[in-house]
């Protein structure tokens, strides 16, 4: 079930230029309210946690509950002044923790 | 697994979000998000102002409703903001998110799609980097579906 | 390195279908499309899925078999005047569970805290000012088409839906109704509420999920071998030029199966005669192509024929299933969708769609469910909904449905897939 994080990022912008970053994660976001046909509770298991590092300093983070809807999607924006690298993270409630690496040339 | 709200059940109509569906889930009163609110904010009062919510009046259902919230900031280090609360006064847990933002943010702005119970307030609360609070409130009203069970 | 590897397995896959593939494929052959003819598209016996309400009505109406009682033939006598309850009343006005409730189609003063209400029937707000008798309120309620056999109303009663004492509670709660109903804001008011536009970029992949059967699902799928190591691939080369029209040419009428054939049936039958593959309706592979095929011909003009001969009957017989009252709730598709009838008007909070346009966007990302949906899927929910048993989606009805459907409307262009409530 482990599908690629999509991610939409320029991949040149000029130096102090505030860029738009969106992403999007494959995950279900069981919210631990819903019943399956049993009539037993599905136990929640979300992602918990986003986070946006640009050349390993945090840029945007934030914290969810079950509230964020399935394919948990975040548009937010950075300033960037050099080239580098964007780590975007999302942490699980199971602990586990997905990475993807998206580069830009900044001028 | 999170507890469920002390609040005796209420059925809620079939139509809502297929992931809430089956659940037979309590509403929050308003006072479990000002509860969720005073925390973020220390007890302090939040002033409203400067903080656009970008929702839709009726939305088609609550299974992942687009919301955009952006706070007026010039986000230098001198005048920005630090962090976001998002919480919906009718929600099981009325907490949603919260969003850090950073020096390096450029805006103070993010949007997402959030799950939402029924007709119901959606209110964020930011925090500047002098510690002060500001607070917005949206109304979002989730469709009947017609069809029924 | 992924091209690599892709052009790799593409070319031993081109190699092992070459014997499969019909010499000049991309010179437009008039050789019939390999389907295989035998069995069925989808599992048989047909299990309803597991998530939807279970209840089987096989006492009514389907597509597929008339089974309703027929309508009475004159008005009932009551004994005398009702003593119903209108508190009870109106809960059972609000009640959801019982096919939707009156709100779906009526405003009824404070009934539902007037939150919402649909508009395909008359506002009932004042009808305790309209002096009618309780018998006329009783047979209205019981089976309208004593009265009007045109009617939309639902025979609560002889479709037992209601019985009799529920029934009286209601006529004695429409007897309490004598003002206009208080909205709370004008989107509660069907008459002031603005019909949804549906504004959203159905294609990209950040918002509609169904998108991610073009990026990778179906891509993946066409190289991928079956059982006697031929993929699409081996035959369909330059795929996005070759496809640029041909789903929009679709459902048509095939000769061999006797039936109409949609695109999803089309991949089933056809995968399997050239690539061994089980692709049935409904499952992940076959849902993906679905959507990919269509994708290829976004744009393109909807012409559909339904002027040959068998496909000019299958076509009448799609209309006339389409005004075919099935179900305990007693619906044809054009109650709710015809122009006249219920589309342009609100049920509950739900705007209902015309008929003209309802294919264009097929399949579709639903997101009251996350999950795309192709037109069979669509149509079995519509039956079920309505409390009529649904067909398997591969059905000869189904069929004659969706050729009628397409076919009204020609001369839109496909827009695939679709993102919608």
């Amino acid at each position: 079930m482990a599908e690629k994080p999509r991610i939409k990022v320029a991949k040149e912008a000029k130096k102090g230029e505030v860029i738009e970053i969106k992403t999007l994660l494959a995950h279900p976001m069981e919210s631990g309210l819903r019943k399956d046909d049993a009539g037993a509770l599905v136990p929640r298991k979300i992602i918990n946690r986003f986070t946006c590092e640009f050349n390993g300093t945090l840029a945007f983070s934030c914290e969810l509950e079950p509230a964020i809807a399935a394919n948990p999607y975040f548009q937010f924006t950075v300033r960037v002044e050099e080239s580098g690298t964007f780590r975007f993270t999302w942490i699980d409630d199971d602990g586990t923790a997905i990475t993807a690496d998206e580069s830009i040339t900044v001028s | 697994m999170r507890p469920l709200s002390r609040r005796a059940a209420l059925a809620l109509g079939l139509g809502t979000a297929a992931a809430w569906a089956g659940a037979s889930r309590a509403r929050a009163t308003p006072s479990e998000a000002d509860e969720a609110i005073a925390k973020f904010t220390g007890g302090k009062q939040p002033e409203p102002g400067r903080i656009a919510i970008d929702l839709p009046e009726i939305a088609e259902n609550g299974t992942a409703v687009p919301l955009t919230v952006t706070v007026e900031s010039p986000m230098t280090t001198a005048d920005r903001i630090t962090d976001v609360l998002v919480v919906a006064d009718g929600n099981p847990n009325p907490r949603v998110a919260t969003f850090r933002f950073t020096p390096m943010s450029g805006r103070a702005e993010v949007a997402t799609r959030i799950r939402l119970n029924a007709t119901e307030n959606v209110i964020v609360v930011a925090r500047t980097g002098d510690g002060r609070f500001l607070t917005a409130r949206k109304e979002v009203k989730v469709t009947i579906g017609g069809c029924g069970g | 390195m992924r091209a690599a590897a892709l052009a790799a397995t593409l070319v031993a896959v081109i190699a092992a279908g070459l014997g499969v593939c019909p010499s000049r494929i991309w010179a437009q052959s008039a050789a019939p499309v390999p389907l295989a003819t035998d069995g069925d598209a989808s599992a048989r016996p047909w299990h309803r899925y597991h998530e939807w309400p279970q209840r089987d009505s096989v006492k009514f109406n389907t597509l597929a078999t008339l089974a309703s009682p027929p309508p009475p033939t004159a008005p009932r006598k009551l004994a005398g005047p009702i003593a119903g309850d209108p508190a009870l009343g109106a809960k059972l006005a609000a009640d959801r569970t019982r096919g939707g409730s009156c709100l779906a189609c009526h405003v009824m003063g404070p009934a539902g805290g007037a939150d919402l209400p649909g508009n395909v029937g008359p506002d009932l707000s004042e009808i305790g000012n309209a002096r009618l008798d309780d018998e006329t309120l009783f047979n209205f309620i019981h089976d309208a088409r004593v009265y009007n056999p045109d009617t939309l109303m639902p025979p609560w009663g002889t479709h037992a839906i209601f019985n009799d004492e529920e029934i009286g509670h209601l006529v004695a709660f429409l007897k309490t109704l004598k003002a206009p109903a208080q909205f709370k804001s004008e989107l509660d008011d069907p008459a002031k509420r603005p019909p949804p536009v549906e504004k959203r970029d159905n294609l990209d992949s950040m918002l509609n999920p169904a998108m991610w059967a073009v990026d990778d699902k179906a891509p993946a799928l066409w190289t991928e071998a079956g059982p006697n190591g031929a993929a699409c691939a081996s035959c369909h080369r330059d795929v996005p030029q070759a496809f640029k029209t041909w789903a929009a040419t679709m459902p048509r009428w095939e000769p061999r199966l006797g039936k109409v054939l949609g695109i999803e049936e089309f991949v089933t039958r056809h995968a399997r005669a050239t690539t061994g593959h089980a692709w049935p309706i409904e499952s992940a592979e076959n849902g993906a192509l679905a959507v990919y095929l269509r994708f290829l011909a976004n744009g393109s003009t909807i012409v559909v024929d339904n002027e040959s001969a068998p496909a000019k009957a299958a076509y009448e017989r799609g209309e006339a299933l389409a005004q075919r009252k099935v179900g305990q709730l007693n619906f044809a598709c054009v109650d709710c969708h015809g122009a006249g009838r219920g589309a342009g008007k609100w049920i509950r909070g739900q705007w209902l769609g015309q008929i003209r346009g309802a294919l264009d966007h097929y399949p579709t990302w639903r997101t009251s469910l996350q999950a795309t949906w192709d037109v069979r899927k669509r149509f079995q929910w519509c039956q079920v909904a309505v409390w009529a048993n649904e067909l398997p989606p591969d059905a000869k009805e189904y069929g004659d449905l969706e050729l009628y459907l397409a076919a009204q409307s020609n001369g839109l262009k496909l827009n695939v897939p679709g993102i919608r409530h």
